[in-house]
């Protein structure tokens, strides 16, 4: 529905809220920075239904003619390959990883589901698959169900059900946050809008954004922008400075959504290596997944 | 699994038969130039325009790939032979016939061949059962014709296929595809007959796609040079394949070729690295390790 023209947001789900009026954000230990890694494990499907959506980025690769082995192959290497690389790279470093997981990877890929929690990540949702995005065109209903299926497949597949959310390629409809928690979910990363997080307005229980840097997202950066890697390196390297010059005065959260397609490819998952290096060599940068980061963002909210 | 139905099963890298390449090498490293023939006015099968610009003929993008043949492709070989390497061609077939001077130039150096289809301009993609059985029986053919070899291996024209695609190849007597992005090592394709395994190919170091955007030379060298930085480090523990794609009129422009001499500069200064073959590559795993990869995904699927 177009803007009224009138004081705050055009839209219900959060109010308007300048970061330099806010209250201070402490982190645990007075940490400036909240460094979150979101990990994306997706797929896109071979025969999606008929009337999903998704963008014409979702599948890497330029589309061909079906059947496209190369487009929905490349994907799958984030799943055989890549995933491994971007995981050990945060264990070494002691960054807990955040897994966005579609259910259809759930569902067909138990040995990853059992490897992400044996390796401490939290496992967050992230829609039934790439190739089905949260748009305007479902109805209220069918958005509802396809959230529960979502989360309930993560359920199954995880023995509990998921805190956060990703929907797939950030998609939602305007009534998604109502949704999501109503489904029972806590956090939800679709809006990039912010450096710390904030509340959602809900009636069923709290919800808080947990803000994803977009432009830092490997998809934007290296596939949409084409910026070549070790110039993403500094970006990572020189948003960091920033958000940890900021920091002092007023905690900022990092969140950095990846793809294993994508920067688990091996000529760039050094460059990752050696941003996420340089970052935890300092003092006061707190690595938590988005659990964390929200809970104590809801226990310690700013203060004037 | 989804990638297509029932074709190939999960297998993490993490959790795999380790592989050995022979003398113990790190990293099997074969380099594919996509030696090619566009025509000048293809019949368009409207699925994929070749010539999207502007109606038939594009004088400047056809030209510009012609290049590939009556330049650059000499100057890539000069500098693939100044390190002995000997390539698997991602050969359109139609090259052989049309410039035969390109055909003696590679079978003199005893590359190998993959096929590429016939034209780049000639796609997959519509074609019944019976019209890409004998499209397989054509290169196979027009391959021993030429150059007396026996076809073991294709990237679709285009990286177009139909969903019969593996079965088909593999009915025909090839033994590896090169259109799957999915891995740093082979993997078995499951086929109706026969034995069939994706060769890691790359759509990333590919010069193709690189330099359709706007990235250059140097970028091809510092990423090539990082792929095979990971690559040999892993290949310490089980063996790692390395692809680097090429087209002669890309790579092989006065301002490119520098570049690819860096890369195997650098490469070829490492001990441990399997110069090679896609072919030798399909062949060795299938011989070594298809049957061990094939029960280890089955198992761990179970």
């Amino acid at each position: 529905m177009p803007a009224e023209r009138r004081f705050g947001m055009d839209h219900p789900h959060y109010d308007w809220s300048p970061l330099n009026t806010r209250g201070i954000l402490r982190w645990p230990d007075n940490a400036r920075v909240a460094l979150c890694v979101i990990v994306n494990l997706e797929h896109p499907e071979w025969d999606p239904p008929a009337d999903s959506f998704t963008t014409p980025f979702s599948g890497g690769l330029g589309a061909r003619g079906f059947p496209d082995y190369a487009r929905l192959s490349h994907r799958e290497y984030g799943h055989r390959v890549g995933i491994f690389r971007v995981l050990d790279t945060l264990r070494r470093h002691g960054i807990p990883a955040t897994v966005a997981m579609d259910a259809m990877t759930a569902e067909n890929y138990p040995y990853l589901v059992r490897h992400c929690q044996q390796t401490g990540a939290e496992i967050i949702g992230h829609g039934m698959s790439l190739s089905q995005m949260i748009t305007s065109n479902m109805s209220e209903d069918a958005e509802r169900e396809y959230i529960s299926q979502s989360v309930a497949a993560l359920t199954r597949a995880t023995g509990s059900a998921p805190a956060g959310w990703l929907g797939p390629e950030y998609g939602e409809s305007n009534r998604t946050p109502q949704l999501l928690s109503e489904a029972g979910l806590r956090y939800v990363c679709d809006w990039v809008n912010d450096e710390q997080p904030y509340p959602l307005h809900s009636p069923h229980g709290e919800l808080f954004t947990l803000p994803v840097m977009w432009e830092l997202d490997d998809v934007s950066a290296l596939w949409e922008r084409r910026v070549v890697v070790g110039r993403y390196q500094q970006l990572l390297e020189e948003s960091f400075e920033t958000l940890y010059e900021d920091g002092q005065q007023n905690g900022r959260v990092m969140a950095l959504n990846l793809h294993p397609w994508l920067i688990g490819q091996p000529f760039r998952i050094g460059y990752l290596d050696r941003a996420l290096g340089r970052m935890m060599r300092r003092s006061g940068v707190w690595a938590a997944t988005g659990s964390d980061i929200v809970n104590w963002y809801r226990d310690n909210p700013p203060t004037a | 699994m989804p990638l297509p139905p029932n074709r190939v099963d999960y297998s993490p890298i993490i959790d795999r038969p380790v592989i050995k390449w022979p003398n113990g090498a790190r990293v099997a490293l074969w380099i594919a130039p996509n030696v090619e023939h566009y025509e000048y006015e293809p019949e368009f099968d409207g699925n994929r325009d070749p010539w999207p610009r502007m109606p038939y003929p594009d004088v400047q993008q056809y030209s510009y790939r012609d290049y590939g043949n009556r330049v650059g492709f000499w100057r890539m070989a000069d500098v693939l032979d100044r390190y002995d390497i000997r390539c698997c061609v991602s050969l359109n077939m139609a090259v052989l016939e049309h410039f035969p001077e390109i055909g003696e130039a590679m079978v003199q150096r005893n590359w190998d061949f993959m096929s590429h289809g016939i034209y780049n301009t000639r796609y997959l993609n519509n074609y019944t059962e019976e019209q890409e059985r004998e499209f397989y029986r054509d290169t196979i053919d027009t391959l021993k014709r030429h150059t007396g070899k026996q076809l073991k291996g294709m990237l679709g024209p285009a990286i177009s296929g139909t969903e019969r695609t593996p079965d088909l190849m593999a009915e025909a007597g090839l033994i590896y595809h090169t259109d799957w992005m999915h891995d740093d090592q082979p993997v078995p394709i499951r086929v109706n007959s026969g034995k069939l395994v994706s060769v890691p190919y790359s759509i990333e170091l590919n010069d193709a796609p690189l330099f359709r955007q706007h990235y250059e030379g140097d970028y091809f060298a510092e990423i090539c040079k990082a792929q095979f930085d990971q690559l040999y480090q892993e290949g310490a523990q089980s063996g790692r394949v390395m692809c680097i794609a090429l087209h002669p009129y890309l790579i092989g422009q006065p301002h490119r070729a520098r570049y690819l001499d860096e890369v195997l500069s650098y490469i070829m200064s490492h001990d441990g690295v399997w110069q090679t073959t896609a072919d030798d590559i399909a062949e060795y795993y299938i011989a070594n390790y298809y049957d061990e990869a094939v029960a280890h995904a089955a198992q761990l699927n179970a």
